[in-house]
């Protein structure tokens, strides 16, 4: 069962890795906008592509960010019965909400962004702005690579919990506390 | 089996109800509901699974191809920055020594805030995060009650959604061939209306619980003339600059609205090097605080995105059409009805999604009613958007899908239950209502304006 | 009998908006009346289904039935899908249906569409847009340097070659930005729908020809499994509407453009005409953007060329046949 957690580490690193280094488009974004303000007043240069540049950087900003998001536990709950709730039904609301809605969601959206992305590679789709950015596909392709890395998310989140329920079956209560504890963050 | 598949939005909507209450992440919920009930569909032969690749083409198109939704990671960016560098903290800090006669005067600071702020920005997002990120720290601090502090906070901070520039006005204008440049006037003064309803219930209610407000006590803060001027003056004069950078890139025709979030972070960042508080650990501080923010509020849309879609593809729509055009009663009645229908969306929708669902629906049935005496023919569909916009701004505030909540939720710190929030809104809703009751009876209020200025 | 069709149909504009969005109502009508209520289309005003700039894809694989919109906004996905709506300094509409209907411009749509799974039909169509609301009025060609307008499409490009910039705001901002000053000028539609939008309120210069978009057809698209799966009844009873519709459209646009006008006027609007030598500008650099454009795409070009060959052709008629206004 340690090769449980083990694994949900590993995952969870490389989580932590793409949401810490997408998390800096978030300044490139700052700089793109500022450019564009101060070049439209000042030199009048066509902006197009900085308009669209600008949300394609916001794109990866969210995109690359939702797994980390749920190993950091920033996604939302309404806590109002859960907090009263043992930590092992906890454990089990955790397992069966990414078994049957979190992993499915997100498979779905991998599928179907895989096809949004091929149709936009095979057809050498450009923005439909004429005066905007080309390669479409690349920043269309966002949208499945973001929501595998948050099924990644899940898969870890997911060894970590069955790891727990082993150890509370164990007899052992330590060892819950072994993986961040969702309730108190 | 076709009762089932008739009711099945209903269904989809229950559910919803229920298991937000399990505390699984409200967003996943959301996307999970969808793809289940889009199963089920498929097996009543009401639902094509190719059709969830629409859920994906929304994702794409109304998520991430989505200019205006740029404002939203930069504000939160700002935010962020403002609280680590101090900033908003010690505004907050000189505003409570000044006003520590005033009941509830912290309480109201944060009111006008988010009122100043509305200006600035056309979504809610980006003012309500903001505006917890800054001020929620510092009424905690003080000893406010939590439900106080976050609903004020919230109520303040959806105020950006009415007061203009807002992107809400701007496609109900579209939706209703309406002007935009009336409904941005017409919203003005119901906004601050109800801005005033809030000073108004905040003074009145630390009036009487002033253990809900602590004001600072008379031997804090600096002693005399001199000292107090120099706290003024510093703690004014940052906030103010970033105000005047924002606002001003905007009113002098530097950058649009959602630019002007861009000039305000990078405002922010300034802000923090003259403080010298702007280090590689603060920069990456702020990275990964912010990151996380945005991606809660990011993945909500994500999962709202595709239950409204199932929903709507399962027929929501007309269900909900079939429920009112069944009811056979006079204008008055028709336009009370149509209010009462938006507002009980409101508790599970957002405010898009609630417009595409009705405004086909009503639109035509408003046009047809004769107000003549109550409102004029020409202000007939403007003085309605703007009904409908207050009543928009609710939805965000309603319990148990108002979204601003879920945002105050992912932010506020972990003493800060949902359960408090959702008590702390409920006198606020209140307010929002009789905010709306007095637009739907005096439609000067929100027509006056408007013909002021443009005719 | 025919089975009854229930068609999913994803509108570009609001419903609501005269001319451009409100032709989908009266199809949507009609195609009731006709077919005695086998076929129903279920409207859904923009993004309700899905945003509208995914409907290229969502017909194609079915996931939504049909969407009303121009092919133009297609130009990513096709860039030839671009002669089939308007091109910058198109012609009138008879000259526009001829070459579109007997001038080869409906097989190379129909084939462009049918690779695509798609089934293509004209069904409406809008009088010329007008070319713009400027904040200052604009008096030569230098005026143009350093313009900020908000403008989609090929005519965005033909701009910038005048050393304006082509601006692509968020929906929510055009009308602040405009008034604030932010951008300079914007494209909307003709002076029905503008009246109703309230431009006139943020700027005060109305210019005229919409040498960016005259005359332009409309389409419903449907996805070709769903088309194909309707009886040969159905199919013909829904072309018959949209050919209908054409001329109900363009005799609704023609005829409410002029009272628009006078309102429009009454409000303090100055209407201008561009002078021979800006359209001339205009029309020259437009040449420019075709070269590029040919050059960039060889369907593009087909098409191009099988229009300017028509139109060429057509002259010898069109100076010919009617009296000169
Ligand atoms: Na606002
Ligand atoms: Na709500």
């Amino acid at each position: 069962m340690r090769h449980l957690l083990s694994v949900s580490n590993i995952l969870k690193r490389i989580v932590t890795a793409i949401g810490n280094v997408a998390a800096w488009s978030a300044v490139l974004l700052m700089a793109v906008i500022l450019f564009d303000v101060v070049s439209r007043r000042f030199f009048s240069v066509g902006s197009s592509e900085l308009q669209e540049l600008e949300w394609h950087l916001h794109t990866v900003l969210f995109m690359f960010c939702l797994g980390l998001g749920y190993v950091r536990n920033a996604h939302v709950r309404i806590d109002m019965l859960w907090e009263n709730l043992g930590p092992r039904t906890k454990c089990w609301i955790e397992i069966i909400g990414i078994l049957t809605f979190m992993m499915p969601f997100c498979l779905v959206v991998i599928y179907y962004g895989g096809e949004l992305t091929h149709r936009s590679f095979i057809k050498g789709e450009v923005s439909s702005s004429t005066t905007g950015l080309p390669y479409r596909w690349l920043i269309k392709s966002a949208i499945p690579i973001g929501m595998s890395v948050l099924l990644m998310a899940g898969v870890a989140v997911l060894l970590e919990k069955i790891h727990t329920l082993w150890t509370f079956a164990q007899g052992d209560d330590d060892g819950a506390g072994s993986g961040p504890d969702l309730a108190e963050t | 089996m076709t009762f089932v598949a008739e009711y099945l939005p209903a269904i989809m909507f229950l559910t919803l109800a229920l298991l937000l209450f399990t505390g699984f992440p409200v967003a996943f919920i959301l996307g999970g509901i969808s793809l289940v009930f889009g199963f089920i569909g498929h097996e009543l032969d009401v639902f094509n699974l190719v059709e969830f690749y629409n859920i994906t083409a929304r994702i794409w198109g109304s998520v991430a191809e989505k200019p205006i939704l740029v404002a939203i990671p930069m504000f939160i960016f700002m935010g962020t920055m403002l609280e680590k560098s101090g900033v908003a903290t010690e505004l907050l800090e000189c505003l409570q020594v000044l006003l520590r006669r005033v009941p509830g005067g912290l309480a109201i600071s944060v009111t006008v805030m988010g009122t100043v702020m509305a200006a600035t920005t056309g979504i809610v997002g980006a003012s309500v995060i903001m505006m917890s990120l800054l001020a929620l720290p510092v009424m905690l601090d003080r000893g406010y009650d939590k439900r106080l502090a976050t609903a004020t906070i919230a109520s303040s901070g959806t105020l950006g959604i009415l007061i203009p520039p807002s992107i809400m006005l701007v496609i109900l204008a579209n939706m209703l061939a309406v002007s935009v440049g009336t409904l941005f006037i017409a919203a003005l003064l119901p906004g601050l209306m109800l801005a005033g309803l809030y000073v108004l219930f905040i003074l009145v209610l630390c009036w009487f619980k002033p253990e809900l407000a602590p004001s600072i006590g008379s031997d804090e803060g600096p002693r005399g003339a001199v000292n107090l001027t120099v706290m003024v003056i510093k703690s004014f004069l940052p906030p103010v600059f970033l105000m005047f950078i924002v606002l001003g890139s905007i009113f002098l025709g530097w950058a649009t609205p959602t630019e002007a979030s861009g000039v305000g972070a990078f405002g922010a960042v300034l802000l923090a090097a003259m403080k010298g508080k702007l280090t590689w650990a603060t920069m990456r501080e702020v990275v990964a605080e912010f990151s996380m923010t945005n991606v809660m509020i990011f993945m909500i849309f994500l999962g709202a995105t595709a239950f409204s879609y199932v929903f709507r593809s399962l027929g929501g729509d007309d269900m909900i059409e079939s429920v009112f055009t069944a009811l056979d009663i006079g204008p008055h009645g028709v336009i009370f009805i149509m209010l009462a229908v938006i507002f009980l969306l409101g508790f599970f929708f957002d405010w898009i999604e609630i417009i595409l669902i009705v405004l086909p629906v009503f639109t035509p049935i408003v046009e047809g009613l004769d107000l003549a005496g109550h409102v004029s023919a020409e202000d007939l569909l403007p003085w309605f958007a703007i009904a409908v916009a207050v009543n928009l701004q609710t939805s965000y505030l309603t319990p148990p899908f108002g979204i601003t909540l879920f945002y105050m939720k992912g932010i506020a710190p972990p003493g800060v239950r949902m359960g408090h929030i959702y008590a702390g809104i409920i006198p606020f809703v209140g307010l929002q209502l009789i905010g709306l009751a007095l637009v739907v009876l005096f439609p000067q209020i929100a027509m006056w304006l408007p013909h002021l200025v443009y005719d | 009998d025919d089975k009854k069709v229930r068609l999913k149909v994803q509108s570009w504009f609001p419903t609501k908006v005269p001319h451009v969005g409100s032709q989908i109502k009266d199809i949507a009508a009609s195609v009731r009346a006709v077919t005695g209520g086998s076929v129903s289309m279920q409207l859904f005003e923009p993004g309700a289904l899905i945003p509208p700039a995914e409907c290229f894809d969502s017909v194609s694989n079915g996931a939504v039935d049909a969407c009303w919109g121009i092919s133009g906004y297609y130009y990513g996905k096709n860039p030839a899908l671009a002669v089939f709506s308007a091109l910058p300094f198109g012609p009138r509409w008879p000259e526009l249906l001829a070459y579109f209907f007997e001038g080869g411009g409906k097989q190379q749509y129909d084939e462009i569409y049918a690779r695509n799974n798609i089934k293509g039909l004209i069904c409406g169509g809008t009088v010329a847009e007008a070319s713009g609301w400027f904040r200052n009025e604009i008096k030569s060609v230098e005026d143009f340097k350093g313009i900020k307008m908000r403008i989609f499409g090929l005519g965005g490009k033909v701009i910038e070659k005048l050393g304006g910039s082509a601006q692509l705001l968020a929906a929510g901002d055009i009308f602040p930005a405009l008034e604030l000053g932010t951008i300079d000028a914007t494209e909307f539609a003709m002076p029905a729908v503008d009246l109703k939008l309230g431009f006139y309120q943020v700027a005060k210069h109305y210019y005229f020809p919409g040498w960016h978009q005259p005359a332009t057809l409309y389409e419903v698209i449907f996805n070709m499994d769903k088309w194909k799966s309707m009886s040969k009844t159905q199919q013909a009873q829904i072309e018959a509407t949209c050919g209908n519709n054409i001329g109900r459209a363009i005799a609704f646009g023609e005829a409410n453009q002029f009272e628009a006008m006078k309102t429009l006027k009454a409000k303090g609007v100055t209407i201008h005409q561009w002078s021979p030598e800006i359209l001339a500008a205009f029309k020259t650099a437009w040449e420019e953007v075709v070269v590029e454009e040919s050059a960039k795409s060889p369907e593009f070009k087909q098409a191009y060329d099988t229009y300017t060959a028509f139109r060429k052709e057509y002259r010898l008629w069109a100076d010919n046949g009617y009296i000169k206004e």
